[in-house]
């Protein structure tokens, strides 16, 4: 899931300068699970943009599980509302980069041939794991995954310096991580599972340098399209 | 004209290496003082890249005012400020100015240091750092490309015999060991027996690595125990620090000096492994005051 946090009110309040009349649209997904752009974050939205003067023409709250970067979705939803994205001076994004991107493009502009101004009310802090409370960053897709070498511990995620061939020299005392000591060492990690799963040896196979080509951005795939119904 | 530490590392003499930190700035008197008082009385000169994630005059252009004074460098060279293209950019830069001996290292983060905003780079760690040097040394660089002129680096590493847990680390001073290193310059050491440990380690996989004990200068029993919180890897023994404690305001850098010099004499006379390496930290006009106390440098 896409970890994220709301930005400070006055910054969104900053983009919708000169805005009046406002769609607010949040996420099923992730925004949901963090909330940031669930039902009820949806609606503090609606009431303070209308305690600041604003016409909130549409509170678009998807239900869970109704993820807004899948075009299908949130294609389907906005139709619903094309009126009043049409009329609007502003859409708001409580959702990822990627939602807001995905409604911009493949709804706003190809779908509904619109050029609207769309503002994010959502800091995304990263790809994470976890819950239902305490998320934390496990992957960075880097395209090439290790965890079959490394004991299922990715360390260019665990690791502040991403290191691939085994612990810096900032390992404390008690196996935590010299950057951040709240944070296990994952070569610590590493090290105390394989030597669990009787697999050191793996530890002692330099790892070649990696190929960061398999993340040159923007990456794209082309899948076979679910079927909704 | 000192010798190369090539040749030094092929010879069986006890081996001194000191470190030249450089300056925030473009004022190099101070470190031009430290190379001239120091280039003829040790081995090598190691040169710091951006300690502690501190921005500073570079590692290279500090290799270059040794050279320049018929000193010998060692190239500190980090993986946390540059990519695979920039580090043999500069490597092959060295070697073309004569710079002939490169410590690969991880770096500091720059959590430590003063432009935390920054972006880290790793995109390649340490040994691969090794391998890197490895690959130009064999003529190819690291895409597996000819070089124009190559080059025959003496290559060095880090490691840290008293880490707590050691084996992680251990293996990875292993695989440092496979990438093909000359010698290893290590993180400070005062507990010997554990420095006799480590060089057995390492000399059970790989007799001919030269082994340098890192010595840091410590100057009070405050700085002592700041290092025992604050930098994994260190471990200031409390008989050293009640011996710092002792001293009279001001004294302790004295007896930091015997002390520095007391491990060295030590580690020579016990022939507990190949050589130090002398990290003074700002006190580089010290060094020869340990090499005194320590009955390496006449008085």
């Amino acid at each position: 899931m896409i970890g994220q946090i709301k930005k400070p009110i006055e910054e969104i309040l900053d983009y919708l300068d000169g805005k009046k009349k406002v769609v607010i649209y949040g996420c099923g997904g992730c925004a949901t699970v963090f909330h940031t752009g669930g039902e009820a974050e949806v609606n503090e939205m609606k009431d303070i943009l209308i305690k600041n003067g604003k016409d909130v023409l549409a509170a678009i709250a998807p239900p869970f599980g109704e993820f807004t970067c899948y075009a299908p979705w949130s294609k389907k939803r906005m139709e619903g509302y094309k009126k009043q994205i049409s009329d609007c001076d502003a859409v708001l994004m409580l959702s990822c980069g990627d939602g807001l991107q995905v409604v911009r493009e493949y709804i706003l502009e190809n779908e509904f041939g619109l050029t609207k101004a769309i503002y994010p009310a959502t800091n995304p802090i990263g790809h994470m794991g976890g819950g239902p409370s305490l998320f934390r960053e496990k992957c960075i897709q880097c395209g090439e995954c290790e965890l079959g070498k490394l004991a299922g511990i990715c360390p260019m995620t665990q690791c502040a310096k991403g290191l691939l061939n085994g612990p810096c020299g900032g390992t404390r005392k008690d196996g935590k991580c010299e950057v951040n000591p709240d944070n296990d060492c994952a070569w610590v990690l590493i090290y105390k599972r394989l030597k669990e799963l009787g697999e050191l040896d793996k530890m002692r196979e330099i790892l070649p340098t990696k190929d960061w080509s398999k993340m040159q951005r923007p990456r794209e795939l082309e899948v076979e399209p679910l079927s909704l119904e | 004209m000192v010798e190369s530490f090539k040749k030094v590392l092929k010879k069986d003499n006890f081996i001194i290496t000191a470190e030249i930190g450089p300056v925030k700035g473009t004022n190099t008197q101070e470190m031009v003082n430290s190379i001239n008082l120091l280039k003829d009385k040790v081995d090598a000169l190691n040169v710091t890249d951006n300690q502690s994630a501190v921005m500073r005059y570079p590692s290279l252009g500090g290799c270059l005012l040794i050279n320049e004074r018929e000193g010998e460098p060692i190239f500190q060279i980090t993986c946390r400020d540059r990519n695979r293209l920039s580090i043999q950019g500069d490597l092959l830069f060295a070697y073309s100015r004569g710079i002939e001996n490169v410590l690969c290292l991880t770096g500091d983060s720059l959590k430590m240091g003063d432009h935390p905003e920054a972006k880290p780079v790793y995109d390649i760690d340490s040994v691969q750092l090794i391998q890197l040097v490895r690959n130009l040394n064999s003529g190819k660089d690291h895409s597996g490309n000819d070089l124009d002129g190559g080059v025959d680096f003496c290559i060095g590493a880090s490691a840290t015999p008293s880490a707590d847990p050691i084996e992680p680390q251990l293996i990875k001073f292993e695989k440092k060991l496979k990438a093909g290193i000359d010698f290893v310059q290590t993180q400070a050491v005062y507990d010997l027996d554990e420095l006799k440990r480590f060089v057995d380690y390492s000399r059970s996989i790989n007799k001919s690595v030269k082994i340098l004990a890192g010595i840091v200068l410590l100057v009070s029993a405050g700085m002592a125990k700041w290092m025992n919180d604050n930098i994994p890897g260190i471990f200031v023994p409390q008989n050293l620090i009640d011996e710092l404690a002792k001293m009279p305001k001001g004294e302790g850098l004295s007896q930091g000096i015997e002390i520095a010099g007391n491990l060295i004499k030590r580690i020579k006379d016990e022939k507990i492994c190949d050589g130090v390496h002398i990290m003074a930290i700002g006190k580089e006009e010290k060094v020869p005051d340990i090499l005194k106390a320590a009955g390496i440098l006449k008085v």
